[in-house]
């Protein structure tokens, strides 16, 4: 049967709607995910919307459209019509557009959301021969070796960024910042022995840190983890990084702002309940993502409040371009 | 095949032209992050620019004392047609969006191939017409490459011959 | 036992299918400048979503092998390199064919391919450890070094006229500048445009300088008629594959290496052989970029093999070796497996899976590449006003599909006029489109490494001298710097007069 995807029968098959005609959705859904193929966000949207079409009865055809820190996928999705048939599917960046200067645009502002789906979980991770194992014994080493320790970093408004602005809120970080253009390679460059330490986020370096070719030397959050035995949550040592936790990427699903409620209202539970499926959920747990599901006012605020912590991290770390205040961002 | 000891019409400008392009591009360079520092994100950019200037001079020095080719015309250097498929080519890039992919590359192709051929137009059309129905198959629908829609309604027209396919209109 | 995996593509039929079919349909997807092997794979991993783990996995690896094969289809025939891999292939192989023995050239470089990507699979199945420990052992210095060895293949691209080759380079790093600054996000050379900050698309750059500008170049001679090809000895001699032996397991080598890389893949890989066939070949029964076969074999091997090459950081480590195995990877977690270092431990099946069905897709390559070749050298001969119109078309689409964006179509056009106006007075693109491969890498890793050693030169030239690996890729810097230039033979010659003056 499967061989019967090919030629011309392919060809039929991806157009087949099957929905009831004249009742959204009534033609293809445009999914444009706002990262690279192969990256976490792609994987991620990939797997929840098979099982999103099967509820929504309808057909999503997805693309990357990456570029701009996922600002031209996002400006794209706000051109074209709002009818719920362009998907933006994306990572959490566009809440930081307005204090990085990178656009005047937000999910909350300029979009609705469908779903947030995931978030993922911050730790910082070091070379396995390193001569530090904890947090609190990396930051007396960087006391007693100022800017020796390199430290991994993804660009200003990257997860490391932001990462290294929290814990740079609460102590003494004196490192040297080696710049890479995405965890993957910078996680790469770890295990090479090229840097020492890096902010990752948890899925990513998972399967390393399994084999013991990176060690974890603190988890940033607030609660312990399951897939990372034995190693406390940073808090345990350093409580005053309560108040900026739990903090993490998040994935998940848009439409522009001024689509039908009804649409939206579909689009969330086809997603909501596609998230349920059971090799989706198993996916998040292996790569060690936390499901959210949040929709409506409830995802907004999740967001709003992820915005408020995180814009004026950057800003006191001196990375933002521009003040959380001139946005009417409350301080957290 | 371009013979390095003659100079070709054009080949004065294009050399000059190059040297400007060269100079503004540094220009901008210098801009990125100033002259401070070796690992500025504007280092490398001026770099290159620079050799670009470089370059350039000196190719443009060499260019002009080359005497002028007696061979080519200007008409050989750029004949009709190359021009003319050029303006084609931009003539559909900026039709692309508003009117769409399917009929704006049949317009193309249809011209592109009669012009080309010196031939029947309808026969033009037709090849033209052949040509599209295999490209959209395999770009639109088994790669689901989302060229612009413009004017025709695709996805409607689509999800129809499905729902019909799939036991007709409900 | 875990060893039987490597057989279950063979004796499947389904599986064995699979492959086939998908080896065929790589072919093509690659001979098309328009379609790459990684937008195949990606639109494979909801395509397939469904199905199960062995089956995905048959069918992408088979249009992974088949696709970097077919660039090379278009390369030869047409001068319009379908994949980014097959840049080097043309620079011999249309001379090739220009000469009716177009054929001859796909059959060899047919055969070559088999050969590079059975080396590449041979290294993977047995130094996969050892040849991973070694890439993620390069740091930023030796990136840095790599890249400008690489660009000083500028010297060997030029043709006529070195200085002009040096501009297209330049002109090519430039390019690879535009966007917002990846380490950064500063922005270089954007002049406030939004669409520019993702950067030029580096296929874009190639669609428009090899696709469009030679069409244009061609249509100059629309009304010659195409020259009719001979196809006999599609299947080359014994003799010539033995003759081409030695050169070929190194080119294999260099693009095993280069493939393993995480960052580097077969587009490098192929002009590094090129250049290396070009210094080792001493006598070419033609000279180079006339139609030597050497020039053919060398990048055909080289990217065939670093198919293996980019396997085995994969496999062993979970990390990519290019963007096709990035997708790979992305599709094993969608499918429940945790590629990472453990995979060999906790599903050492995989691997030999992998190995097999790798193998079987380069056995069908081999057969549909031969086969083949009397329907595709047809292409050649088609009527060109109904081929130029197309491979314009093609190209559009090609450059629209990188990231669904009309600005890539706009750059594309503009570089395709550009190129016909360089090609016109005697610039080849070559060394462009090397500039903006290898812009990045020499950009990134520079500053990486400068950064690394706080902007300290002194200490990072203690870093290159004291380990083996930087000081070997200066060496190779230096060596080939100084015979690429007109320093080399003007030190020769003060060398010898110095000489005769001590003799006198």
């Amino acid at each position: 049967m499967k061989l019967k995807l090919f030629g011309a029968v392919s060809a039929a098959a991806l157009v087949i709607a099957g929905a009831a005609f004249a009742e959204y959705p009534e033609k293809e859904i445009q999914g444009i995910i706002q990262w690279g193929a192969g990256g976490s966000t792609d994987a991620v949207m990939r797997a929840v919307t098979p099982h999103a079409e099967e509820v929504l009865g309808g057909k999503v055809v997805m693309q990357n459209m990456t570029g701009g820190v996922g600002a031209i996928a996002a400006k794209f999705t706000m051109t074209q019509k709002a009818d719920g048939y362009t998907l933006l599917m994306g990572a959490e960046n566009p809440m930081l557009y307005k204090v990085m200067g990178l656009g005047n645009f937000d999910y909350n502002s300029d979009f609705e959301p469908v779903a947030l789906l995931a978030r993922g979980v911050p730790i910082l991770v070091a070379r396995p021969d390193a001569p530090y194992n904890t947090f609190k014994e990396l930051v007396d080493y960087m006391a007693a070796n100022p800017e020796e320790v390199k430290f991994g970093s993804t660009g200003p408004g990257g997860l490391p960024s932001v990462v290294t602005a929290m814990l740079d809120a609460e102590v003494d970080i004196s490192a040297t910042f080696v710049p890479y253009d995405g965890d993957g390679p910078a996680l790469t460059a770890l295990q090479g022995g090229a840097i020492d330490v890096m902010p990752a986020v948890l899925g990513a370096a998972l399967e390393a840190i399994k084999a013991e070719r990176i060690k974890v030397i603190a988890l940033v959050d607030s609660t312990p983890n399951e897939a990372l035995p034995g190693i406390p949550p940073i808090t345990e040592d350093f409580p005053g990084y309560g108040k900026y936790l739990p903090w993490g990427p998040f994935f998940g699903v848009f439409v522009k702002a001024g689509t039908p409620d009804d649409v939206v209202a579909k689009l969330s539970a086809a997603y909501l309940e596609g998230a349920q499926a059971t090799d989706f959920v198993e996916l998040l747990h292996n790569r060690a993502y936390l499901p959210i599901n949040l929709s409506g006012a409830e995802a907004k605020d999740y967001m709003a409040k992820w915005q408020s912590v995180t814009s004026w991290l950057v800003y006191d770390a001196g990375i933002a371009k521009k003040s959380p205040e001139d946005f009417d961002i409350p301080r957290p | 095949m371009h013979d390095p000891n003659r100079r070709l019409p054009g080949e004065r400008i294009f050399s000059v032209l190059m040297v400007a392009v060269s100079l503004f591009l540094f220009y901008t360079a210098t801009q990125i992050s100033g002259l401070s520092g070796l690992a500025e994100p504007g280092s490398f950019p001026m770099f290159a620019t620079g050799m670009m200037v470089i370059t350039s001079t000196i190719i443009t020095f060499k260019t002009l004392r080359l005497p002028h080719s007696d061979v080519h015309g200007w008409k050989s250097v750029f004949p009709g047609l190359v021009i003319l498929t050029i303006i084609l080519m931009g003539f559909y890039a900026l039709a692309l969006q508003p009117v769409g992919f399917l009929p704006t590359s049949f317009v193309f192709l249809t011209i592109a191939n009669w012009v080309m051929a010196r031939g029947n137009p309808l026969r033009a059309a037709l090849t033209s017409a052949l040509s599209l129905v295999l490209v959209y198959v395999v770009f639109r629908l088994v790669f689901s490459v989302l060229m612009p829609e413009g004017i025709v309604p695709e996805r409607e027209i689509l999800a129809y011959i499905g729902s019909i396919l799939n036991g007709g209109v409900k | 036992m875990d060893f039987t995996h490597f057989f279950m593509t063979w004796i499947d039929l389904r599986l064995l299918a699979l492959v086939g079919a998908g080896t065929f349909a790589g072919i093509y997807i690659g001979a098309i400048p328009g379609l790459s092997v990684t937008m195949a794979v990606s639109i494979l991993i909801s395509f397939t979503f469904g199905w199960e783990m062995y089956d995905a996995l048959a069918l992408m690896i088979g249009i992974y092998m088949g696709g970097v094969y077919g660039g090379s289809r278009t390369a030869i025939l047409l001068n319009i390199p379908g994949a980014p891999s097959a840049i080097a292939t043309a620079l011999d192989g249309y001379p090739l064919a220009k000469k009716g023995l177009a054929g001859e050239a796909i059959g060899l470089s047919t055969t070559m391919s088999a050969l590079g990507g059975l080396i590449g699979i041979a290294v993977l199945g047995f130094a996969a450890p050892a040849v991973s420990e070694f890439a993620i052992r390069f740091q930023p210095r030796d990136y840095m070094l790599l890249a400008i060895l690489g660009i000083l293949l500028v010297g060997s691209l030029s043709g006529e006229s070195l200085i002009k080759g040096v501009f297209a380079g330049a002109l090519g790093l430039t390019i690879g500048c535009v966007g917002l600054d990846p380490l950064t996000a500063q922005e270089r050379f954007t002049f406030g445009y939004i669409e520019l900050w993702g950067g030029i698309s580096f296929v874009a750059v190639m669609i428009g300088l090899f696709g469009v500008s030679e069409a244009l170049m061609q249509l100059k001679h629309i009304n010659t008629p195409a020259l009719k090809q001979k196809i006999t000895r599609v299947i080359p001699s014994w003799k010539s594959v033995l003759k081409f032996l030695p050169l070929s397991v190194q080119t294999s080598l260099i693009g095993v290496i280069i493939g393993a890389l995480p960052g580097t893949g077969g587009d490098i890989a192929a002009l590094m052989s090129y250049d290396h066939a070009k210094r080792v070949t001493k006598n070419p029964e033609v000279p180079f970029g006339q139609g030597a076969r050497a020039g053919l074999v060398a990048p055909e091997t080289a990217n065939n093999a670093a198919v293996g090459g980019a396997f085995i950081p994969m496999l062993t480590l979970g990390i990519p070796g290019d963007s096709v195995t990035a997708i790979i990877i992305g599709a094993m977690f969608i499918h429940g497996l945790n590629p990472g270092p453990m995979l060999m431990i906790e599903r050492p099946e995989m691997f030999w899976f992998i190995l097999g069905a790798l193998v079987l897709a380069t056995v069908f390559m081999l057969i549909f590449g031969l086969t083949g070749i009397r329907i595709f050298v047809k292409v050649v001969e088609l009527p060109r006003a109904m081929l130029f119109p197309l491979i314009l078309l093609l190209s559009i689409i090609g450059a629209f599909a990188v990231n669904n964006a009309l600005t890539d179509v706009y750059w594309m056009l503009g570089f395709g006029v550009l190129g016909y106006f360089m090609k016109l007075y005697g610039y080849q693109l070559g060394p462009v489109i090397l500039g903006v491969i290898l812009s990045r890498l020499i950009d990134d890793n520079w500053r990486r490494a400068i950064i690394s050693e706080r902007e300290d030169l002194g200490r990072l030239f203690h870093g290159i001298f004291t380990s083996p690996l930087s000081l070997v890729l200066f060496m190779a810097v230096v060596a080939i710097f100084f015979t690429s230039t007109p320093l080399w033979p003007m030190l020769k010659n003060k060398l010898r007069k110095a000489a005769a003056k001590k003799d006198a």
